[in-house]
């Protein structure tokens, strides 16, 4: 007679189990397996939840105070996430993305060399309100919360380890996703001479692509083939580094003044 | 009449940043407990929930007035904790750790890694020895499987609950619960008393289907 799995048992004990009829009938008719059903019980029984300190008092005023000092700014490229997403999706197609996103790039880039390069007669005003946006901050804030979303999407795969034939198709939307905004970050970077960022979204980007463009169902080999990538490239631990220096400059927003407009990514 | 978390995010979309406020006074504490009990560290989890609010903010446009704030809240607080621990875990794995023998007399290897962090929990009804056990036994899970176990075991989550928030299939989110289990049997089991030994040589291939 067949007994039940331990896989089998310990869901059945959290009520998880397929078929909990039929164990519970093989249950009620095998000591062997009530048996190992009761031990485990008693095991996992003994592992009573951790019981929580309550926080000092003022603990929301704290957090709420730690937490305002590090808000970003809301509007242009953050908010571009929720209209981009209306935008692209109900107006354009995936080629009319990639043109419109090549369009966005270069006009980044040319506002960035005509703010360079044009003359100012006199000596420029230092930035004197400090409600206004600085857009390099913003584009700081944007691509930190890029990586992090990247590092995410990576961290899943890497702990991916289904057997069978995986769905992979959400995996494959967050990372068409990421792939416009990546497209252009990176030229933004190489346009604004960050070549350390712009070498990292180039890497970042050929992944991405590779996710994007596979199979919806990919088998464990075909995943392993994914990770096998990210590893021999480093790539999670590049883009830790690089987004903790990304948010940490984002942080710091005295060394991106108006009075240092050659701050680099 | 208090005004509903979908009120306060539209007015913190439309501008008013200090509207936050509001959300992180309401949900700081459930989140705290939530990210406490994953990560046994007081200081870890008053951070985390600073990460879980700032990562809420840069993400409120991607929030569903219609859907649950506190769900959605939930869910990203378990992802920025299982990117620390996975985080932590790596830094473990490059730098000192404490190494806990079981039993200090014995050298024979049979030893349990703590991360310098987690500290055994302070007020279980359990005997020292035992609580010092689990502990160890928890630091051995994968990071994965310790917020599946934690969700499933001492929150009560469904599987459902986990898979979304851990973004994993059912089947999956299953298998973490059971392999952190399966982990924690082999660790503790020995300790738990007198009994006949486990069928555990024979699981696998004789499964009721």
């Amino acid at each position: 007679m067949n007994h039940l799995s331990e896989e089998q048992i310990v869901l059945h004990y959290y009520g998880d189990a397929d078929g909990a009829a039929e164990i519970e009938r093989h249950l009620s008719s095998c000591p062997e397996c009530q048996t190992e059903f009761a031990r485990i019980e008693t095991m996992l029984r003994q592992i009573e939840p951790l019981e929580v300190p309550e926080p000092a008092p003022g603990f929301e005023e704290k957090t709420w105070l730690n937490v305002r000092d590090r808000l970003p700014e809301r509007g242009g490229f953050l908010r571009r996430n929720f209209f981009s997403r209306i935008f692209f999706s109900k107006i354009f197609g995936p080629q009319q993305k990639w043109a419109f996103a090549g369009v966005m790039a270069l006009l980044l880039a040319a506002a960035f060399l005509a703010g360079r390069f044009w003359p100012r007669p006199g000596n420029p005003p230092i930035a004197n309100n400090q409600e206004n946006v600085n857009p390099q901050r913003i584009v700081l804030v944007a691509v930190g919360d890029h990586l992090e979303r990247s590092q995410m999407l990576l961290l899943e795969i890497m702990h991916n380890d289904e057997t069978g034939p995986i769905n992979f198709s959400a995996e494959q939307q967050l990372a068409r996703d990421l792939l416009d905004d990546n497209h252009l970050y990176r030229v933004s970077a190489q346009k604004t001479g960050d070549p350390q960022v712009a070498r990292l979204l180039d890497d970042l980007g050929r992944v991405l692509a590779e996710i994007a463009n596979g199979p919806a169902e990919v088998s464990a080999g075909d995943l392993q083939r994914v990770r096998h990538t990210i590893q021999s490239e480093g790539l999670l631990f590049k883009v830790r580094v690089i987004e903790s220096e990304v948010n940490s400059k984002a942080r710091r927003p005295e060394k991106i003044s108006a009075g240092n407009v050659n701050q680099r990514l | 009449m208090e005004v509903t978390d979908a009120a306060v995010v539209a007015q913190v979309l439309a501008g008013d940043r200090d509207a936050f406020r509001v959300l992180v006074e309401r949900h700081s504490r459930s989140i705290f407990r939530v990210v406490y009990r994953m990560t046994g560290n007081q200081q870890d989890a008053e951070e985390l929930v600073q990460e879980t609010f700032l990562r809420a903010y840069k993400s409120l446009e991607r929030f569903e007035l219609r859907a649950n704030f506190s769900t959605w809240l939930y869910r990203i607080a378990v992802n920025r904790t299982l990117d620390f621990l996975n985080a932590r875990k790596t830094q473990m794995q490059n730098k000192e750790t404490y190494q806990i023998t079981d039993n200090p007399d014995s050298d024979e290897g049979n030893q349990v890694q703590l991360p310098a962090t987690a500290p055994g929990p302070d007020r279980l009804l359990l005997s020292a020895e035992m609580k010092r056990r689990i502990a160890g036994a928890l630091g051995l899970l994968t990071p994965a499987e310790r917020v599946a176990f934690t969700m499933r075991h001492m929150e009560g989550r469904s599987i459902e609950e986990i898979s979304q928030a851990l973004n994993l299939k059912v089947s999956a989110a299953k298998n973490s619960v059971f392999r952190a289990v399966q982990k924690l049997r082999q660790q503790l089991e020995p300790y738990a008393g007198p009994g006949a030994p486990t069928r555990t040589a024979r699981w696998g291939g004789s499964a009721v289907k």
